[in-house]
């Protein structure tokens, strides 16, 4: 029961929940998040229900051209 | 920070600039080294990305964000890498949440080893986009027909290659990009990618595009620091020298020293009266 976190296995956190998930991993501030390459605003993530073998990504602001 | 005034500006979606120099903020050797470049170059905005946090990694997270706010300049989020409209279009809000605006540089690659844009997915990209509420400024080829989509797509500023990203080259298509200047002459046009040299830069501004972005130009100079201003001065000379309306082109040579009064001409009367 793992969901992938940025490319890697974490386990699915109960409630099953993307609000769930970023208490647990708690990424450093500012981040935005999408869900099965589905950006998810910052309200929405309680509402974001994870399933096993999803995929979400955590991005950060990065230097760029 | 607060612009300039300037009777000259550069106008994108309503927001005024007196610099007509676009940043980018990547490959760096150091904060410092960027921090400077920036303060020498004076750019309208700085280009930034999204990415995974990277551990030990200085050009992201909280250090690279606490630079940005201390430059106060403007930020244009892209969506660099990205191989579909729909990727670029969920890059595209993931930014929008993260900095707080709704300029996005609209990134659809189509080829990974010329990084050439995808024609098809950015005017896909930029078609959602634009109904999402962002202001999109889609890096392009010079293609008439694409940028004429894009227009229509409702993008009010263009960002057509010089070169492909990262090359240095300088115009590699000079007579389509001064045409599609021709055609165009009422939208920001800002040269982007490709550049390599102050030179290339003052070039493109002579022909008439409203502005340059550079990003590796500057960063992998020998000295960064020195280069942005090379730039800066560039940019401006550019300007500077179309809005001066540059001399015709002859034929024949001209010579700009008067021929009247040419000494020991033979054939050529003295025009100061005789010794009384």
């Amino acid at each position: 029961m793992f969901v992938i976190v940025n490319g890697e296995s974490h386990p699915v956190p109960e409630p099953p929940t993307l609000s769930a998930l970023l208490v647990r991993l708690s990424p450093r501030s500012p981040f935005a998040v999408a869900h099965n390459e589905e950006f998810v605003p910052r309200g929405a993530y309680d509402a974001c229900r994870i399933s096993p073998g999803d995929r979400v990504d955590i991005v950060h602001p990065t230097a760029g051209g | 920070m607060r612009e300039r005034e300037t009777d000259d500006p550069l106008v994108l979606y309503g927001n005024r600039f007196s610099s007509r120099l676009l940043l980018g903020t990547a490959r760096y050797e150091s904060p410092r080294q960027l921090t400077d470049a920036i303060g020498v170059a004076d750019p309208a905005m700085l280009t930034v990305s999204v990415r995974r946090q990277l551990s030990a990694s200085k050009d992201s997270g909280q250090p690279f964000w606490d630079l940005l706010r201390e430059t106060g300049r403007r930020i244009l989020p892209n969506t660099a890498g990205c191989l579909s409209a729909r990727e670029a279009v969920q890059t595209a809000c993931m930014a929008r949440e993260l900095f707080q605006t709704n300029l996005i540089k609209l990134e659809v690659i189509g080829d990974e080893v010329s990084l050439q844009p995808d024609p098809f997915g950015l005017v896909e990209a930029a078609n959602q986009l634009v109904r999402l509420g962002f202001q999109v400024l889609p890096y392009c080829t010079e293609d008439w027909v694409l940028c004429k989509r894009l227009m229509d797509a409702g993008c009010e500023v263009l960002m057509p290659w010089a070169a492909p990203i990262g090359t240095g080259q300088g115009p590699r298509n000079a007579p389509a990009l001064r045409e599609l200047r021709q055609r165009a002459p009422h939208i920001p046009l800002i040269i982007d990618a490709g550049i390599g040299l102050p030179s290339h830069a003052c070039q493109v501004m002579e022909w008439g595009f409203d502005g340059v972005l550079l990003n590796t130009a500057v960063s992998r100079a020998l000295d960064p620091v020195r280069m942005a201003g090379a730039f800066a001065q560039a940019v401006r000379a550019g300007r500077s020298a179309l809005l001066g309306g540059p001399m015709t082109v002859q034929e024949m040579a001209v010579s700009s020293t008067p021929e009247i009064g040419r000494p020991f001409a033979s054939d050529c009367p003295s025009q100061l009266p005789p010794p009384a």
